[in-house]
């Protein structure tokens, strides 16, 4: 959380994050490339460059993908959900080594543009054995390169959080493409069925994290309010709650988190304004709601950041009433003080 | 872990039991990662044995054809009869790109018909599976040495080997013996289009029931260029329908008219039209 923008809010934890991706790369670039020129001492260095890069890419990518939903079904993975940005900018940087080094060696000193010869030479679109696969990695190549340029919280606050989100939702479409671009492509020509297998699991593993942790989120976000009062719904009883902690719950389409502080309760939003984390699986720190995943921090009476920072969320009303809490759903406008709810 | 134990990552540690996990996940995310590089590294297809002699070039002396394609014909030291043997050279240019421009600006410049000149040239040269080829670039001085003109003394021994109907991949020569590992398949298949289109002469590639691979010259029915025609089938089964013709140790298929097709299993198993391949007969 910073109240300015630097190229990178170094702290040691992001420092160690990043030494722990340059340790994983050089890992697999030695295996691989050590391996290859063991067993194949035949290869060109364009070829070892090109399928290196290619292969850790993709293999960061699934790291990527898993990070998220694996820090939903538990919050011991957090730490590699901090500084994930910094994962996706290597794998981009990456890709683009394996996209720029094909493009340069199979289009360039043609007789067109390498970026025309790439989508004329092999024009065959109408045929999935034939399809240029080099097209769906260019345009997967893209969609990294437009979110590794965007991923700095400048442009996350320039662009607003909903637009960024949205934007960066692009990798699923970008993950689709890559899988394509491999089994339209080197799929095809080598005969080895590892290459297939290790795709296939790699994209089940990814299917299936997501799954659970879409069910995890379906099955808390389905729970029944019914008991209501003067607009207020029955929650959950007061010792339900943990001193600095919160509980969530999704009244309608909205989730509310609702913190107990220092013998009171307050409800407000549950998405932090920074990438949409759920402030009600954060804890009170320093007297502020503390969101999990980048640890971005509100107040719990009126949900707005501690100055100097500007972030704020909604408040809501809540109740106690025969240590039964009861809860309003109707939002206030975002940073509006509430008295909260005397234990 | 604590239950009251919270991750925050700009705190300057993480708690004892969120580290403890990160820990051991990040052993198994070694082995996972090391696992993955090996078996990818293990599982790729034997690289080819071509060479590009890069940055070198060599000087060789013989006669130079432009048909069926730009050629240099050279001597080969002696066969084991002790007969003076001979190798043919197939011409390419620099990066994706043929020789005929370069050849028609030299015979331009210096007013030279070059077509069975005997010269000595120089240019950098690409060699796998006993295919030798030369590539010539317009920067360096491609003729060291023009000759006289060598006549019938070094021509080719022509040898008709009738029609037949093959299959096989067409491929760039100069990736496939040399360039580029892999310089076939589908993950070439752009760079091989570009440079058949860029003029380099296509060269069909046939594997026999023994799994070795023969090299024939692709060319149109009456010697004309087919890179054009070919762009759509390059780098994938085809069957083509060609009159065959040796010359000495290359051979050259003139493909007849609409005689190339994308191979089909069915078409050649079940349509009853097509004879089955028997490329070891072209030897």
């Amino acid at each position: 959380m910073s109240a300015s923008y630097e190229a990178v809010g170094w702290n040691r934890q992001k420092k160690f994050y990043d030494w722990l991706i340059a340790g994983f790369c050089i890992l697999y670039l030695a295996v691989f490339i050590g391996f290859t020129a063991i067993y194949n001492p035949q290869c060109t260095f364009e070829t070892m460059l090109i399928r290196s890069a290619g292969t850790l890419a993709i293999l960061l990518l699934h790291i990527i993908l898993a990070i998220g939903p694996l820090a939903r079904i538990n919050k011991k993975f957090l730490p590699l959900l901090y500084n994930r940005r910094h994962l996706g900018v290597t794998m981009f940087t990456i890709a683009l080594v394996h996209g720029g080094f094909a493009i340069l060696q199979f289009h360039t000193l043609g007789n067109v543009n390498p970026f025309v010869s790439l989508f004329t030479s092999n024009t065959q679109y109408n045929s999935i054995a034939q399809f240029p696969f080099q097209a769906l990695g260019f345009f997967a190549l893209l969609i990294f390169l437009l979110m590794a340029a965007t991923s700095h919280d400048f442009w996350l606050h320039n662009l607003s959080p909903k637009i960024w989100k949205a934007l960066h939702m692009f990798v699923y479409l970008a993950y689709l493409l890559i899988i394509l671009h491999v089994m339209l492509g080197v799929v095809q020509y080598e005969t080895n069925p590892v290459f297939v297998i290790i795709i296939a699991v790699g994209a089940t593993t990814v299917i299936l994290l997501h799954l659970a942790a879409g069910i995890k989120e379906v099955k808390k976000d389905s729970q029944l309010f019914d008991r209501t009062d003067q607009g207020f719904s029955y929650v959950c009883n007061v010792f339900e709650i943990e001193e600095s902690r919160a509980k969530i719950f999704c009244i309608g389409v909205e989730r509310i988190a609702i913190y107990r502080c220092e013998g009171r309760l307050y409800a407000v939003h549950n998405v932090c304004k920074h990438q949409g984390g759920p402030l009600g699986e954060g804890k009170i720190l320093d007297g502020c709601i503390t969101c999990p995943w980048h640890g971005y921090q509100y107040l719990p009476g009126n949900g707005q950041s501690p100055p100097p920072f500007k972030e704020k969320v909604s408040t809501y009303d809540v109740r106690i009433k025969d240590e039964k809490v009861w809860l309003n759903p109707t939002p206030y406008p975002e940073g509006t003080e509430r008295p909260g709810a005397m234990i | 872990m604590n239950n009251d134990e919270f991750y925050i990552g700009w705190m300057e540690k993480a708690p004892a039991g969120f580290a403890k996990y990160i820990k051991k996940m990040l052993l198994i995310l070694v082995v996972v990662v090391a696992i993955t590089g090996l078996l990818l590294a293990l599982s790729q297809k034997p690289f080819a044995t071509g060479n590009f002699e890069f940055g070198k070039l060599t000087e060789i002396r013989g006669v130079y054809f432009g048909e069926p394609i730009p050629l240099l014909k050279a001597v080969n030291g002696k066969d084991i009869f002790g007969n003076t043997s001979f190798i043919t050279i197939p011409l390419i240019g620099f990066g994706k790109s043929g020789v005929a421009d370069v050849i028609a600006g030299i015979e331009k410049q210096k007013n030279i018909a070059l077509n069975r000149k005997e010269v000595t040239m120089q240019g950098t040269l690409l060699y796998n599976d006993g295919k030798l080829l030369m590539q010539i670039d317009s920067k360096d001085s491609i003729f060291l040495k023009i000759g006289a003109d060598a006549g019938n003394i070094l021509s080719p021994v022509i040898t008709d080997l009738g029609e037949q109907v093959i299959h096989g991949e067409i491929v760039d020569p100069k990736c496939f013996f040399g360039v580029m590992k892999p310089g076939e398949g589908k993950p070439h298949k752009d760079c091989a289009i570009r440079c058949i289109l860029g003029g380099i002469p296509p060269v069909l590639k046939v594997k026999d029931e023994k799994g070795n691979e023969n090299y024939y010259l692709v060319v149109g029915e009456n010697g004309e260029k087919m890179n054009e025609a070919v762009k759509n089938f390059i780098a994938e089964p085809v069957t083509v329908h060609a009159k065959v013709v040796k010359y000495d140790d290359w051979i050259v298929l003139y493909i007849k008219k609409k005689g190339i097709t994308q191979f089909s299993y069915l078409r050649e198993h079940f349509g009853g039209a097509i004879a089955s391949c028997e490329p070891a007969r072209m030897k």
